[in-house]
């Protein structure tokens, strides 16, 4: 045969084996849990964090027993890099899967959104431990539920906390111009507005850019009393070092995308003292309940990150839901967690409104003060 | 505590200068390759990322080996290690990814250069994970407040190194055989060849010195900011590339001119009109002076290929 | 052509199409119809992208462009006008292609490598640009609920929804669709002179081809081929957001195209379901995924330059196909 005609015929044998051997299964009784978050690239340390929180649960769950008789409890994790075409794809993997009862994921809120149609279509039980912009719950899911709260609760609490608590009137906001970013930041200027507080500016900086001196010594000459990132930790080190740099006296306060002890170390403790942000949840390392599971987390990962309890909370969840059902079935799963009532969770009794949305809906304020997170207090929102 | 206008826009000049040094370091670079062999090493940023890493580690050798070594001494230490690992990094590029396609299309040169900076990219990234690297810079934290502009030590650092290097580099092209080697490859290669010259080794040096001067970009890059990640080296490459061309291809005072010109126009942008809208505005710089001036600032020099 | 080589053509196709066709139901896994679907809107992507770089030469980084301005097109239509996809594809096509061919005007004055740049920046204004204008685009929200198709059945009306099959399906009529219009224009007057324009660009247009106008042709049909992907793409998704149409896709789809062999039309296809794949076969290896998507570019480009089937090198006489 000619070589073209061989590389093709080549070709089609391999697609049609690939095909038959997909179609085999196994016989080996398994209940899986699904993960999708970004595994690799730049967000890989908090996809990994979150993974290693479901890891634990799956463990823990393990290990009071099987959750459907006979059935092994297996973790499947796959990587969506932080891109929607991959979260889908993603996505689409698991919900062919007959032996997965329920996924733990996205992380970011631009995965999770098109991600979701697909769980819902396949009546796949859905639970995102961080993606807080409120559109995702919005659609309609039954099948999506998230265990942190949202960007409309966290704006509002961060402007009245910014009004009231620290009686700043006039504020910058930066974006880091990403679905959270940009969602968060205008939550907030709603509300600012709403508190009569003045916006002097308002800009978006690209993920993944370092210079901020421009902005910064713009800022400056506009002297507001505080300055608002809604975005990560990255630029945000970034961000207060190089204000600390040019003398730029205006306090500084970010979002939750900021709460990782990495955050001190890039900005230098000394830029970073007095810095506030706030958080989907409240000081994990505050509450009793939660001390067990911090314990036995960094016994095995080393320091903990800001995610893995959310992950933890949500696979553990997850698996009480698929263990209540009994069955490998995924309609009784839902139904399980549609029913589920006060859960005992790490951050207290866990029960979600009929959007999917979780009902404890506190939000954390801290300070870094002497290098380290600080509990400031629980802020309101209304 | 406000501050004046005047004093704003000094700052941003400042500030400008800054970033544009670091530009015109690796946007030599490009230049240099791009004279010789008409090649755009679309990997010359991740060599930039690369030097920077190397950089770090060295520093992290460096203080640990000799504690208490005078700060200064502990950046040429690191400047220079970076700067020969990278010229060699540049070497091998050029033997093993370039010479061998040489003949064909440029189109495939192109490609292999993408290959490449995705291949070093992760190979870093896996060396050092993903996350920014966080860098304790030996340079001391010292703020002058100069009429009401802050000035700071490391920032004297890099408008010195940047201009010593420049100069350096100017020199050697004008005033060495090498230079003249190069500059006659980078106008008729075929003659060259035809004349004796090692045109192979010229165009290996050229590689090392652009890779070289690049690899200093990145330590003063990565001083500079603190956190360096694997990402970095393909914006800031775009943005040095851009620079060449603004100066003028193949013309290396041109690349120093035009690394200077587009970091004061990307401070000012993004100072005065939108930060968010910086690297557009960047880009649009490079777009309209093509249209309206190709041939750059200084005008290009390169090869007629007929 | 001869009976018995057109026989042989006729029966090839026929094969193909056939084996095409009916891979759903042999095996109907929606994951591995989802892969493939995706891996054929890269092929349909290669072909658009063939017709400008392959065929007429013209270097462009800055193709993913274009795809993100038909998903944006129907994107919009579709959220704030309601209209239909199969009504949706075609504003999208035609703003995507006009798009080429504005952006293509100052660009073509500029020469050969730098063009490659300039195309390059195009690509990333496009795409900050989506990002920044807030209230048209959804800013970095991007757009969400745009509507699947909907096909009219006897039995009812059929939503596309998420189902994988009828995504493949379409997207294998699309890339058929654009792969015969590729051969045809490729042995037509218009694919002659591109190519004439590709080899020689200065003899072309000694020889009286209208240089200029050829390449912004090639530019539009090449946009509006990527602007039926996009809207494809969007249909398909439900919700999109800037950071998929970046650099690296661009970047991707060329490496496809010369993966293929520069102006062979198979070759791009193939390419397409060679590379478009890629991410999904090496899931086991995610931390190496793109350091292999580099290494084989360079080994290709090393080993095989002409790519798989690229029969256009200087003094060919072999048609395209």
């Amino acid at each position: 045969m000619a070589a073209r005609h061989r590389h093709r015929f080549l070709q089609v044998i391999s697609l049609f084996a690939a095909a038959l051997l997909a179609g085999c299964g196994r016989s080996e009784p398994i209940v899986k849990i699904g993960f999708v978050g970004p595994l690799t690239g730049d967000q890989a340390p908090q996809g990994e964090d979150m993974l290693n929180g479901t890891e634990l649960a799956v463990q823990h769950a393990a290990a009071q027993g099987d959750v459907i008789t006979g059935h092994r409890l297996v973790l499947v994790a796959l990587d969506d890099q932080r891109s929607p075409t991959q979260a889908v794809a993603a996505a689409k993997k698991l919900a062919a899967d007959r032996d997965v009862m329920a996924v733990i994921g996205h992380l970011n809120s631009s995965c999770t959104l098109p991600a979701s149609a697909i769980y819902h279509q396949a009546r796949l039980l859905e639970i995102s431990p961080v993606s807080s912009n409120p559109q995702i719950s919005r659609q309609g899911f039954d099948t999506f539920y998230r265990t942190c709260a949202t960007d409309d609760l966290q704006g509002p609490a961060a402007a009245l906390f910014i009004v009231r608590d620290m009686q700043a009137q006039r504020v910058f906001v930066i974006d880091d111009m990403t679905t959270y970013g940009r969602g968060l930041a205008n939550e907030l200027i709603k509300k600012l507005k709403e508190l009569q507080a003045e916006v002097v500016g308002h800009e978006g900086i690209p993920q993944g850019d370092k210079d901020f001196v421009p902005l910064l010594t713009k800022i400056k000459s506009l002297n507001p009393d505080l300055i608002y990132f809604a975005g990560m930790f990255p630029e945000a080190a970034l961000l207060i070092k190089q204000r600390a740099e040019i003398g730029l006296e205006s306090k500084f306060m970010g979002g939750d995308g900021l709460f990782d002890p990495v955050l001190i170390g890039l900005a230098t403790p000394k830029a970073a003292e007095g810095v506030y942000i706030t958080t989907i949840g409240s000081d994990i390392h505050r509450i009793p309940t939660a001390k067990q599971f911090v314990a036995a987390y960094e016994s095995r990962y080393g320091p903990i990150g800001a995610y893995s309890a959310y992950a933890y909370e949500a696979a553990s969840i997850a698996i009480q839901a698929i263990r209540t059902a009994g069955v490998k079935d995924r309609s009784a799963v839902l139904t399980a967690m549609k029913t589920m009532k006060d859960y005992p969770g790490l951050f207290g009794l866990q029960n979600f409104d009929e959007k999917g949305d979780s009902l404890i809906r506190d939000i954390g304020i801290f300070t870094v003060k002497d290098g380290q997170f600080v509990f400031v207090k629980t802020a309101t929102w209304e | 505590m406000g501050i004046t206008p005047l004093q704003l826009f000094l700052q941003q000049l400042t500030n400008g200068l800054t970033l544009g040094s670091i530009y015109a370091l690796i946007a030599l670079g490009y230049t240099m390759i791009y004279g010789v062999i008409q090649l755009i090493n679309f990997a010359h940023g991740e060599v930039f990322m690369v030097g920077a890493y190397l950089a770090c580690s060295l520093l992290i050798v460096v203080s640990a080996a000799i504690p208490g070594l005078p700060w200064v001494v502990t950046l040429l230490l690191c400047g220079l290690g970076a700067m020969a690992a990278c010229g060699l990094l540049g070497i091998a590029i050029e033997r093993a990814a370039y010479r061998p396609i040489r003949q064909a299309p440029r189109l495939n040169a192109l490609i292999t250069a993408i290959g490449l900076s995705f291949l070093l990219q992760n190979v870093i990234m896996l060396i050092y994970g993903a996350t920014d690297l966080q860098v304790p810079s030996p340079v001391p934290m010292v703020r002058w407040n100069v009429g009401g502009i802050t000035v700071t030590v490391m920032q004297l650092v890099i408008w010195t190194s940047g201009a010593g290097l420049m100069l350096g580099l100017h020199v050697l092209v004008m005033s060495t055989r090498l230079g003249k080697a190069m500059r006659a490859t980078a106008q008729d290669l075929t003659a060259c060849a035809l004349l004796g010259i090692p045109v192979g080794r010229i165009i290996a040096t050229t590689f090392a010195i652009g890779s070289a001067l690049a690899a200093m970009g990145g330590m003063l890059f990565a001083f500079h900011y603190g956190t360096i990640n694997f990402h970095d080296g393909y914006l800031v490459g775009l943005k040095a590339f851009t620079a060449a061309v603004l100066g003028g291809i193949g013309n290396i005072p041109g690349a120093m001119v035009g690394g200077l010109v587009l970091g004061l126009l990307e401070g000012l942008g993004a100072g005065y009109l939108s930060a968010q809208w910086k690297n557009v505005f960047a880009f649009a710089i490079l777009v309209v002076l093509l249209l309206c001036k190709p041939t750059g600032l200084l005008g290009e020099r390169v090869a007629d290929r007929a | 052509m001869q009976p018995a080589v057109l026989n042989r053509r006729i029966l090839k196709w026929s094969l193909g199409a056939a084996a095409a066709l009916l891979l759903p139901l042999i095996n109907p896994n929606p994951y591995h119809l989802d892969v493939l679907t995706t891996a054929l809107l890269y092929g349909l992507l290669a072909l658009g992208l063939n017709l400008i770089v392959g065929l007429t030469g013209v270097l462009h980084l800055g193709y993913a462009a274009f795809f993100a301005i038909g998903a944006y097109t129907y994107g919009l239509l579709s959220i704030r006008l309601g209209c239909p996809f199969w009504l949706g594809w075609i504003p999208s096509a035609a703003v995507a292609g006009l798009f080429g061919v504005a952006l293509g005007v100052p660009a073509l004055r500029v020469r050969g490598d730098y063009l490659a740049i300039v195309t390059l920046g195009f690509g990333e204004i496009v795409r900050i640009t989506l990002t920044n204008l807030d209230r048209f685009t959804g800013g970095p929200n991007g757009l969400v609920g745009i509507a699947h198709p909907v096909l009219w059945t006897p039995r009812g009306a059929m939503d596309f929804g998420v189902a994988s099959m009828p995504y493949y399906y379409l997207v294998c009529v699309a890339t058929a669709l654009a792969a015969g219009l590729s051969v045809r224009l490729s042995r037509s007057r218009i694919g002659r002179a591109w190519i004439a324009i590709r080899e020689d660009e200065l003899a072309a247009s000694c020889a009286g081809v209208p240089v200029l106008e050829l390449k912004l042709a090639a530019q539009g049909c090449g946009g509006a081929i990527a602007g039926v992907a996009g809207a494809i793409f969007a249909a398909k998704q439900g919700a999109i957001t800037p950071d998929s149409f970046d650099f690296i896709l661009s970047v991707m789809v060329l490496a496809m195209v010369v993966l293929g062999g520069l102006g062979s039309i198979r070759g791009a296809v193939i390419g397409a379901l060679l590379l478009g794949s890629l991410p999904e076969l090496l899931r086991g290896f995610e931390q190496y995924r793109m350091l292999i998507f580099g290494l084989s570019m360079i080994i290709v480009m090393r080993l095989r330059p002409q790519g798989l089937f690229g029969g256009f090198q200087r003094g060919s006489r072999n048609a395209a196909a």
